[in-house]
């Protein structure tokens, strides 16, 4: 185990590394890529790693990039890209097929606003944009989580039980240029942990199809499979948890990270780095005899209803703060935590930080003062914060 | 009031989806609610389609689709069967577009109204589609219209609006042309059960799990509306052939370097291979499809170089258990193709002929530089080799003639064109004006007639060149034709005309011989009209109207060569020719005409048909089991607009060598040397005749034609029926036919 001083781009870039050296005894590594700031520091170093039995394809779009991975892994190479904003956008299509084909890339996605007008800074809008795709959705909160989410997604989308592709989020600049002491593990231990690819429906010598046409039926079947897969995400991953801690004596996030909750009466909901933000402002509120909580998404897809509506069980005020928007409606997050509150409870929407604007412990703060006030919800409220 | 609701079943391609629009389009008219929809799939062209339309006084919310329909319309009768009517209402109609007839449908259906309508026909008769997919929606919507009582001015209007008037003819015809049955016991009688919604569906396969062992197959042949199939076709160049020859037989026989079996298909049609391989005028080439594209196959000189090279095996002949007696009068080709024929049949054969020698005309008109005579000696000894007796050296008179149907079973009677059209003119009795068949055969059989100065040569067929070179050989200094239409009319092989002017014959068109002036008694000078062309006649050559204007041809002698014709009178008195049989006061007798005595064709190949044919009705009319030669039908024989020039890439035609004509014209040896090689057989098309080219399985997007044995075979239960392989084969070998 080594310490680096580095940024969450080549976290993930070194933890694609080291999973596709571990799959050396297996068919190997491949992926397809494109570069897009703020994602392109990740791939650049991705492409200078050295890796027995892998290839990285440098392609002309994000588009591609998605094919050859869904090539690579259907052959049964473990396969791994990295992208961000109107990059996803533009691999939409390659994106819900590399979920319906049941292939387990895994993707890191740098949250960058969609443009135009053009905007490189940090929100959740473009993997949001993808939250119906069929992907694994999980939104790190720090550089660390970064690496080891990275590796623990290759052993969750390529349990039997799961094989769906899984996308790991983090905050444009605020994690991805940003760089800190990350642990990065040695190559033994991940191969520990993380055993060769054997993907059931690979195509080998005999000619296959896989991904003709369904008729309405079997269509209907085949999404009721995806749907089981998801369900067992929630199991896999305890397990997966357990293994990481064992092999690599670190946690990894559980799905939901409560903060000072078990007494609040007025929580806050978030993903990605605001959740560090709400937990100062938490703390700066509880100081003053507010008895505040903290509520961290840390998996988006498969969305965490039981353990939301546990975690939320009983608490009477309840904001969220959406790093995104939908023009229309408000805060994805919002909406859909509105789906597992207590009957009755006020659950405000906020949104706050996008387009990149730096919210402060500050901006949270006033956010719960004006909770700790509010007697009856209202439509959603934009937090000027940029 | 409810909905009425139709369905309709059809195939992707026909038109199902408009029908159902046409349907409700009609009613439309009548002022109804409508609504239509097709029922699509992911399968192409001749997939089992559905269509729906309903109808009603009321705006129409009901979005699905028409389980219990109570009218139903099959466009395709390869559909039917139970689960196509699932739903029908009792009394609902069913309307069929099928060829079969009411009386197949006995014990079915029998609780609908039953209507028919053969649209498939109706539709191709209107030219409604394409050959391999005919569309048949415009012509049932007529019949869904007068089955269901609706006035017919509704569906014109209709169609008017659709833009589809073109059509509006075929919908009539099926208007006026639909068969309807009413229901039989309908009290008695349920709806047919609409398919009711599954309760439980079969398991789905994961998509991360393989299905092993063989895919389910998606037979795709029940989409096929047409069938492609193999057959052989009557090629024009045996179609064209009036001795019957299989010529294309041959051609590709040899093409296959089978020269042995070239030889044989030969020797089974034509005693004479050789002697037409020389003089015959080649209708077979007038008809070869390759005349469109660069040239006709050098048949004539192929069967010349069969007949030259080949080794003709005998067929071994078999005496009949009660061989009939035959009398030939004449030994011309028609006779000698008469005789072979009847001699192969196992019969007693016996030839009269007038000459010391057999061949007739081939040997006392013919001259030896375009058939030498050991070619017609070779090929008449092959005939008497099967035991054809010959009687030569006298001509029969009346009296012997008319007894002869009483000393044989039966007489073929092959006496050519023996009266020779001569000028009426003044000075036809002039020394040195003489018929040119008489001056050949001197030449011929003499060998020493001597012409000389300039010798006029009057007439434009095949005697008038062979006198004109003739007479080259024989001594004149200059020859000259003149022939009252033009060049292009001239009935004389284009070769010979060619070849005589090489040999310096000198050609006067649209001249008319009108007289002759002399000197002293002998001829000087021919009297000529000169002529303008007409209307055309029955012979489609245009027809020379003689003018005033007149001049003399200045001779020394004159050849006519101004036709033939039968000589009947010389045949015994009462004996009357009909229809190539001889009557005797109205009763047949058993004697027959044969060649150009019956038919005056001219042309040694004609003869031979008809030798073979009138031996043919001699032994058919004595009862014995034989089916007298008949010459194929030339209406059907492949077009070339069926024949895929692309395929094929270009070359000239290989033609004879000739010898010079400063080498040939002062003697009586043969002047073409005939062809080096078989090789101008790979030009052959094969029109109708597969050659096993590949081309149809090489074209066949499903990849299911297989080669099998020495043949072909399609994988029909994935045939779709797309007609590529028809549309890309080269030369007609398989079309598209019904289901």
């Amino acid at each position: 185990m080594t310490q680096e001083l580095i940024s969450a781009n080549h976290a993930a870039a070194l933890a694609a590394t080291l999973a596709a050296r571990a799959n050396r005894t297996g068919r190997g590594f491949g992926s397809g890529v494109y570069p897009i700031t703020p994602q392109t520091e990740c791939i650049e170093l991705l492409c200078n790693q050295e890796i027995e039995k892998g290839h990285v394809v440098r392609v002309e779009s994000e588009h591609s990039a998605m094919a050859v991975c869904m090539g690579f892994s259907v052959g049964g190479a473990r396969s791994f890209t990295a992208s961000s904003s109107n990059g996803l956008a533009f691999m939409a299509e390659n994106v819900f097929a590399a979920a319906f084909y049941r292939l387990p890339i895994v993707m890191m996605a740098v949250n960058r606003t969609l443009g135009p007008p053009w905007n490189i800074w940090v929100d959740h809008g473009d993997t949001l944009m993808l939250r119906d795709s069929g992907w694994i959705q999980l939104y790190c909160e720090n550089n660390q989580e970064v690496a080891d989410t990275t590796l623990a997604a290759f052993r969750l989308a390529e349990d039997r039980r799961v094989l769906l592709p899984i996308m790991v989020c983090q905050d444009a600049f605020i994690l991805s240029h940003t760089m800190v002491l990350t642990e990065m593990p040695a190559q033994a231990l991940v191969d520990e942990f993380l055993p060769p690819l054997d993907l059931p429906h690979r195509l080998a010598d005999r000619p296959r199809v896989i991904g003709g046409l369904d008729l309405p039926h079997e269509t209907e079947m085949h999404r009721l499979q995806a749907i089981g897969a998801m369900n067992n995400v929630f199991e896999v991953y305890r397990e997966v948890q357990a293994s990481f801690l064992q092999i690599f004596g670190r946690a990894l996030p559980d799905p939901i990270v409560p903060y000072r909750m078990d007494d609040a009466d007025v929580v806050l909901v978030s993903m990605g780095t605001t959740a560090s933000t709400v937990r100062a402002a938490v703390d700066e509120a509880r100081a003053r005899g507010v008895r505040a909580g903290g509520l961290r998404v840390n998996m988006f897809r498969p969305f965490p209803e039981d353990l939301l509506r546990a975690a939320l069980a009983g608490k009477k005020k309840v904001g969220v703060i959406d790093r995104d928007l939908c023009p229309g409606l408000g805060g994805i997050l919002w909406a859909e935590v509105r789906g597992v509150t207590e009957p009755g409870a006020l659950v405000q929407g906020y949104i706050a930080g996008i387009g990149g604007g730096d919210v402060r412990p500050a901006h949270v703060t006033r956010i719960l003062n004006e909770l700790v006030a509010l007697e009856r919800a209202d439509k959603p409220r934009i937090v000027e914060v940029g | 009031m409810p909905a009425l609701e139709i369905r309709l079943h059809g195939r992707g391609g026909q038109g199902g989806v408009t029908c159902a629009k046409i349907i409700a389009a009609v009613y439309a008219e009548l002022g109804k609610s409508v609504q239509t929809f097709g029922d699509y799939s992911g399968e192409r062209s001749g997939a089992p389609v559905r269509a729906y339309t309903r109808v009603s006084d009321d705006p129409i919310s009901n979005r699905n689709k028409v389980y219990d329909p109570d009218h139903l319309l099959v466009l395709d009768p390869t559909l039917l069967s139970d689960e196509v009517v699932q739903g029908l209402q009792p009394g609902g109609t069913l309307l069929l577009a099928t060829s079969a007839p009411m009386e197949s449908f006995v014990g079915r259906f029998e609780a609908f109204r039953l209507a028919l309508i053969d649209a498939t026909a109706i539709a191709r008769r209107h030219k409604i589609g394409t050959r391999s997919v005919i569309i048949v929606n415009t012509t049932v919507a007529g019949a869904f219209v007068k089955a269901l009582g609706l006035p017919l001015s509704a569906l014109e209007h209709a169609y008017q609006h659709l833009g589809l008037l073109s059509n509006f003819a075929a919908a009539r015809e099926a208007y006026e042309g639909v068969q309807v049955r009413e229901p039989i016991g309908l009290e008695q009688r349920v709806a047919v059960p609409a398919a009711a919604v599954p309760a439980a569906r079969p398991d789905v396969l994961p998509l991360t799990e393989h299905r092993d062992g063989p895919q389910p197959p998606l037979k795709t042949g029940n989409w096929r509306t047409q069938t492609p199939k193999y057959s052989s076709y009557l090629a024009p160049c045996s179609a064209w052939c009036p001795a019957g020859n299989d010529v294309i037989g041959f051609v590709q026989a040899l093409a296959q370097k089978d020269e042995k079996a070239a030889a044989a298909i030969l020797a089974n049609t034509t005693p004479l291979a050789g002697v037409c391989g020389r003089v015959c005028p080649a209708p077979c080439m007038e008809g070869c499809n390759r005349r469109e594209y660069d040239g006709a196959v050098n048949i004539r000189g192929l069967e010349r170089w069969i007949a030259d090279h080949g080794e003709v095996v005998l067929p071994v002949v078999t005496k009949h258990a009660t061989p009939r007696r035959f009398a030939i009068l004449g030994g011309g080709p028609a006779g000698l193709a008469a005789a072979q024929t009847l001699a192969r049949a196992g019969h007693d054969a016996t030839i009269f002929d007038g000459e010391a020698a057999l061949g007739g005309v081939l040997r006392t008109g013919i001259p030896t530089y375009r058939l030498p005579r050991e070619v017609l000696d070779r090929e008449v000894g092959a005939v008497l080799a099967l035991g054809v007796k010959t009687a030569l050296g006298a001509f029969l008179d009346r009296e012997q003639l008319a007894s002869l149907p009483g000393e044989f079973d039966a007489v073929i009677l092959a006496t050519g064109l023996q009266k020779l059209r001569g000028l009426d003119g003044p000075g036809a009795d002039l020394a040195g004006v003489q018929q040119g068949i008489r001056f050949l055969h001197h030449i011929n059989l003499d060998g020493a007639a001597r012409i000389g100065g300039h010798v006029v040569v009057l007439g434009g067929g095949n005697t008038a060149m062979d006198c004109a070179r003739s007479a080259l050989r024989a001594g004149a200094e200059r020859v000259t034709v003149a022939y009252r239409r033009g060049a292009d009319e001239m009935p004389a092989i284009a070769e010979e005309v060619e070849e005589a002017r090489h040999e310096g014959v000198a050609f006067v068109f649209l001249r008319a011989p009108l007289g002759f002036v002399g000197e002293g008694g002998r001829v000087r000078g021919v009297e000529l009209a000169e002529v303008e062309l007409g209307e055309a006649d029955d012979s489609g050559r245009r027809r020379p109207v003689v003018t005033d204007k007149r001049s003399v041809l200045e001779c020394d002698a004159v050849l006519l060569a101004l036709g033939q014709s039968a000589e009947l009178s010389l045949l015994p008195a009462g004996w009357e020719l009909r229809e190539g049989r001889v009557h005797q006061g109205g009763v047949p007798l058993a004697v027959f005409a044969a060649g150009d005595v019956s038919t005056g064709d001219g042309t040694v190949t004609h003869a031979i048909g008809d030798g073979k044919r009138a031996a043919g009705r001699a032994m058919a009319a004595l009862g014995l089991d034989v089916t007298p030669f008949a010459r194929p039908d030339r209406a059907i024989a492949v077009p070339a607009t069926d024949i895929r020039f692309d395929h094929f890439a270009t070359s000239a035609a290989v033609r004879e060598s000739l010898e010079t004509p400063a080498a040939r014209v002062r003697t009586f040896d043969e002047v073409s040397h005939g062809l080096a090689d078989g090789l101008e057989a790979h030009r052959c098309f094969s029109c109708g005749e597969c050659t096993k080219c590949d081309t149809c399985l090489v074209f066949c997007p499903e990849g299911i034609i297989r080669r099998k044995d020495a043949a072909y075979e399609v994988d029909y239960s994935y045939c779709k029926g797309c007609g590529i392989c028809v549309k890309e084969c080269p030369r007609k070998g398989m079309e598209m036919t019904a289901v």
